[in-house]
């Protein structure tokens, strides 16, 4: 009788790269720090909102990956199973990255007072006839408080969540009673997360962060926007671990009818997000109300034309065109490429989402960019890796597995 | 090779009552072989009175003139375009289940898809009377046609979000009903091949195109079948986002918001199912369909019921914040006077919309109020109360106080003539569904057998040595 | 156009079915087809279908929808009959895609159900020849044509031992031709028996 191969053991190479990763990043951030975050008050302002991107983008996408379980669970799908605890294993990331953005944060506004970030920081917001109105909730305290709850929240609820998932390693889950209360559980927990991760990323916490940059300027869509393009890159992430681990020869229950729902959700939610940008840009287009359509300025029309257009190609032409033959969802090679690029895409999406409000007169994408992109890739192989050699790769009694194995696209 | 019919006992079977193919025949057919009894035809009669008097109704306007309404120059949009976004987001719930549900794999949509979908398309014709009307001269109504003229040819405006919804609503119009009757063909062909009477043979026979059930045939059906589901997510997604553009495009404050566009689709699906729901707790009654739409396909659209109504709530505070937030006094206004308010002209609108959309739902976090029938039913009709006020708050509440104070206007309230017209619709709504339940199957016949080894009960029990198998076991013997 | 003899199985459960197919292949009868009353996963192949390309038609079909919009409207907005609205350039590509997006989706469904009513032969008053009337009920019928080299009486008792609840013999008009259902029509056509 076959065995189900459920340990994962770190590969030497893995390590390697991860390692070399972060040291390539670290080092970026060195130089950066030397030659960018000593620099003028420009320069500072550039070195500070790269790491403040980065971090927010590869804290999110690996959350997005807590909230695709936590979805699956409330749908009661049971496709997923096979593959859960990779999601599950880059969610552990979650409280790193958290801390990182949180350090970051609350450096720019208490620290630093980098008013150039958040303008609402200055002593002129307090006189500036909109500005002063925001304050109640544009403000060092609140802000505090409320990105301190909303990461915290995400790492307590999440840990849950995968706490929960511990219990179907163990044979005692077997049966009608024990599966029906672990399912029941399960639904609770992610219920609170889904409830919370509205409240944060589907509305409050992305205007704190991101949308009070443009102090002056708002957008109903902006939080929904957001969280769509961070679920479609967590999807793709979620993706290229599978395919690594199919590729060293763990998950052999996970197969390409898996692979192909995967890749339905990376199609279904680029065209989700395109939906949303659209939406966002034509609405402000069509009415032209001069308040709202200077954010598209320097974006549509300014040094950040090219990069604008690159967002939109990479993120909707490349994945609607690529992406919908069903062969293409199932070719472990073209999963591996869109998902790459998908990722690429909406990094490039956050990159001219914060830096097209703090550097208007020239892009930085650069090497520091892609050097602290690094350090944060590394992390997550690292980490990913570590969490996925602790746990089984297969919860092996989770009442939804054997559905799992026999999923049939 | 067939492949393994399983699923987790944990799931409750969506057929119950023992069937076997031929019995979900017989059960689903029995209804349209049978006379139609009392009720259905008291309940016809009401319809068709109902659709008589908005017919009346529509002749009083076409003949004298929108002046039978009561809006005026500040509220030129009342209830005709509120009655008309209503029922174009009832229109949602079909195609969203049979498209959506279909991508997701949600197992329980085979028994309500098909009554679903025909409500759909219902609502939608409902719904397109009202901007036909609306437009006074019904008789020029073709003017919104692009078509070389010879005024010019002076061309519609392509760049006006009316103009889109002629186009939405006209495909979307089409593409639910080519979805629903390509669905119904087999069904068709099974009534046909049971009639008796000459008639039967002959109508279902023309209804049913000469389907044979050929395995190619099935083939290409089921590729339809996809193709239409897949076409039709983002098309669902589309209409009621142009609805929304009706007025997000403008710069009227309460209006011109980015969210709209998603906000206006949740809110279309969450009414749609609360419609699916008031027919469906009656049709499985009066249709002795319990075993095919069980308490457990009841709960699943409860669950989509409570999602979609607090998507549609995070969206009215993300609304409101942004109100206070953009610091915009116009915006401030319409949202924390005219809105908010509860004490302005129209604040009872709007707290009734968040009291039946946002808060009343939130009933169904509780798994015995999910399985209740009363409540369901109850909270599906308050829903689309709820709905209908949102609209009426989105378009009333914007207008009657715009930028200019000397036309501001309170007294608004709609002549019989425009009741008429919206319990007109009701009328066309009913007789149209009561036809359709009579003479249709109203529940998809072949999809239902699809699943029945998969999720019928006593099927279910045959799967119990899967079930019992150590997971090691199942993988050997079953994967591939 | 013409009657073919044919020999008929009726099942009554896929999971006999399948083998069933199988084991006639195997024997080396050809199959005319299987009539079901729903979509039996894994039957188009098991008895040896081609993949159909019905969504590969309606993508042409989509493309052809989404130009005949983009041309149309550009040709009239910047060429036939520019306007100045809103301020907007001629050009105003924002507001063209929700028209664009309707009429590819519009195109891509209507071309669709038109390609498929077409290739199985399927409309209004069409007429087909039915093996077993319960097809579209709960059985499964298994149509085998009958060539020069075929015993009848071999392949009933064959088809018996595979599992078939219930066999026969038809001759039969494969294909299709206009009728009602609610009468009985004799073909005008000769009535001799093809065989292949």
């Amino acid at each position: 009788m076959a065995s189900i191969r459920e340990q994962f053991e770190i590969p030497g190479k893995m390590k390697t790269w991860a390692l070399g990763l972060i040291a390539v990043g670290v080092l970026a951030m060195i130089i950066g720090l030397v030659t960018k975050g000593m620099g003028d008050e420009h320069e500072k302002t550039v070195f500070i909102g790269t790491l403040m991107y980065n971090s927010l983008f590869f804290m999110l996408i690996c959350n997005a990956s807590m909230f695709f379980i936590c979805a699956t669970t409330l749908a009661m799908g049971g496709w997923q199973v096979v593959f859960r605890r990779i999601p599950e294993a880059i969610s552990t990331l979650v409280p790193i990255f958290g801390g990182i953005a949180w350090v970051v944060l609350m450096y720019i506004v208490f620290i630093d007072h980098n008013h150039h970030i958040y303008h609402w920081l200055s002593e002129e917001a307090k006189t500036d006839h909109i500005l002063s109105g925001k304050l109640g909730f544009l403000n060092p305290v609140f802000f505090l408080i409320w990105t301190t709850l909303a990461i915290g929240l995400w790492i307590i609820l999440g840990a849950k969540m995968r706490k929960l998932s511990s219990e179907a390693d163990e044979a005692a889950l077997r049966g009608e009673e024990p599966g029906k209360s672990f399912v029941w559980r399960n639904t609770v927990s992610a219920s609170l997360f889904i409830v919370w991760f509205a409240l944060t990323v589907g509305s409050t916490v992305p205007w704190l962060w991101m949308m009070s940059i443009d102090a002056h300027w708002y957008s109903t869509m902006y939080s929904w926007y957001t969280f769509a393009s961070s679920f479609v890159a967590g999807m793709s992430l979620i993706a290229l671990f599978v395919i690594y681990l199919k590729n060293k020869g763990y998950l052999e229950y996970t197969n390409q009818e898996h692979l192909h729902d995967i890749g339905k959700f990376m199609f279904a939610f680029s065209i989700f997000w395109t939906y949303l940008w659209f939406s966002q840009y034509m609405l402000i287009w069509y009415a032209n109300i001069p308040e709202e359509t200077i954010y598209f300025k320097t974006r549509v029309q300014g040094p950040y034309k090219g990069l604008f257009f690159l967002n939109l190609i990479i993120n909707f032409v490349c994945p609607i065109l690529i992406l919908m033959k069903r062969s293409a969802k199932r070719n472990y090679t073209l999963m591996t490429f869109m998902a790459v690029l998908i990722i690429f895409g909406h990094w490039i999406d956050f990159h001219q989402m914060v830096m097209g409000s703090l550097s208007k007169e020239h892009v930085t994408l650069g090497w520091l960019d892609f050097g602290i992109a690094a350090f944060f890739i590394g992390m997550i192989i690292l980490f990913t890796g570590r969490a996925l050699a602790k746990k089984p790769l297969v919860p092996k009694y989770h009442p939804f597995l054997k559905e799992s194995v026999i999923h049939h696209t | 090779m067939a492949h393994l019919k399983y699923e987790s006992q944990l799931r409750e079977p969506l057929v119950t009552g023992n069937k076997d193919y031929h019995q979900v025949t017989e059960d689903i057919c029995r209804p349209i072989e049978a006379k139609p009894t009392k009720l259905w035809y008291v309940g016809f009669y009401i319809a068709v009175a109902l659709l008589m008097f908005g017919v009346y109704s529509v002749y009083r306007e076409v003949t004298y003139g929108i002046g039978q309404w009561n809006l005026n120059k500040t509220i030129g949009w009342g209830w005709d375009i509120t009655n008309f976004v209503w029922w174009v987001g009832i229109g949602h719930a079909g195609t969203l289940i049979s498209a959506i549900l279909l991508l997701f794999r949600q197992g329980w949509r085979t028994g309500v898809n098909r009554a679903a979908e025909a409500m759909t398309i219902f609502a939608v014709m409902c719904a397109g009377q009202f901007p036909i009307f609306h437009m006074g001269r019904v008789w020029m109504a073709f003017f919104v046609l692009p078509y070389p003229n010879t005024r010019g040819p002076l061309w519609v405006n392509f760049n006006s979000p009316l103009l889109w919804d002629v186009f939405a609503i006209s495909t979307y119009f089409t593409v639910s009903l080519l979805f629903w009757y390509s669905g119904l063909l087999p069904d068709f062909a099974t009534v046909r091949d049971r009639a008796k009477t000459k008639l039967r043979k002959l109508l279902y026979g023309v209804a049913a195109f000469g389907w044979t059930g050929s395995t190619k045939h099935w083939q290409r059906h089921e590729s339809l079948s996809l193709v239409l589901a897949g076409l039709s997510t983002p098309l669902v997604l589309s209409v009621h986002t142009i609805v929304s553009f009706d007025f997000a495009t403008s710069v009227i404050p309460g209006w011109h918001t980015t969210i709209f566009p998603p906000y206006f689709v949740a809110g279309a699906v969450f009414s749609g199912f609360a419609m699916v729901q008031s027919l469906m707790v009656i049709v499985r009654k009066v249709f002795a369909l319990e075993d095919y739409i069980t308490l457990g396909h009841i709960e699943a659209m409860n669950k989509v019921i409570v999602l979609t109504g607090s998507i549609v709530g995070c969206a009215y505070l993300t609304e409101l914040f942004m109100g206070w937030y953009s610091q915009n006094k116009y915006e401030g206004y319409t949202f924390w006077y005219s809105r908010a308010n509860l004490f302005s002209p129209y604040g009872w609108s709007y707290w009734g919309m968040m009291a039946c959309n946002v808060i009343s739902p939130q009933i169904f976090w509780f798994r015995k109020m999910r399985r209740n029938l009363f409540v369901t039913f109850f909270m599906s009709v308050l829903v689309n109360i709820g709905m209908w006020f949102e609209r009426f708050v989105i378009i009333v509440t914007s207008l009657y106080r715009d930028y200019l104070p000397s036309s501001w206007s309170v007294y608004y309230s709609p002549s019989t003539w425009e009741i008429g017209f919206y319990l007109g619709t009701f009328g066309l709504f009913f007789t149209c569904f009561f036809l359709f339940a009579k003479y249709f199957p109203v529940v998809a016949i072949a999809e239902i057998k699809s699943v029945l080894k998969t999720t019928g009960d006593t099927q279910k029990d045959g799967m119990d040595k899967q079930e019992e198998m150590q997971p090691e076991e199942f993988v050997h013997e079953y994967a591939h | 156009m013409a009657k073919k003899k044919f020999v008929v199985g009726c099942f009554d459960d896929e999971a006999v079915l399948f083998p069933a197919v199988k084991k006639v292949r195997t024997a080396g009868y050809k199959i005319h087809d299987v009539y079901t009353p729903f979509p039996v996963h894994g039957l188009d192949h098991a008895m040896g279908l081609r993949e159909t390309s019905l969504h590969t038609a309606g993508f042409i079909y989509g493309i052809t929808g989404t130009t005949t919009a983009l041309s149309c409207i550009s040709w009239i907005f910047t060429k036939d009959w520019p306007l100045n609205i809103g301020g907007k350039p001629h050009f105003a590509l924002p507001a063209w895609i929700p028209i664009t997006f309707e009429l590819t989706v519009l195109f891509a469904a209507v071309g669709m159900v038109l390609t498929f009513c077409y290739l199985c032969q399927l409309a209004p008053f069409v007429k087909k020849h039915h093996f077993h009337a319960r097809a579209t009920d709960d059985l499964f019928v298994m149509v085998i044509e009958c060539t020069a080299k075929t015993n009848e009486a071999d392949l009933q008792g064959f088809l018996n031992s595979i599992g078939a609840k219930e066999v026969n013999v038809q001759e039969a008009e494969a294909d299709w031709w206009f009728g009602r259902y609610d009468q009985e029509q004799q073909l005008i056509r000769d009535t001799k028996v093809e065989v292949a």
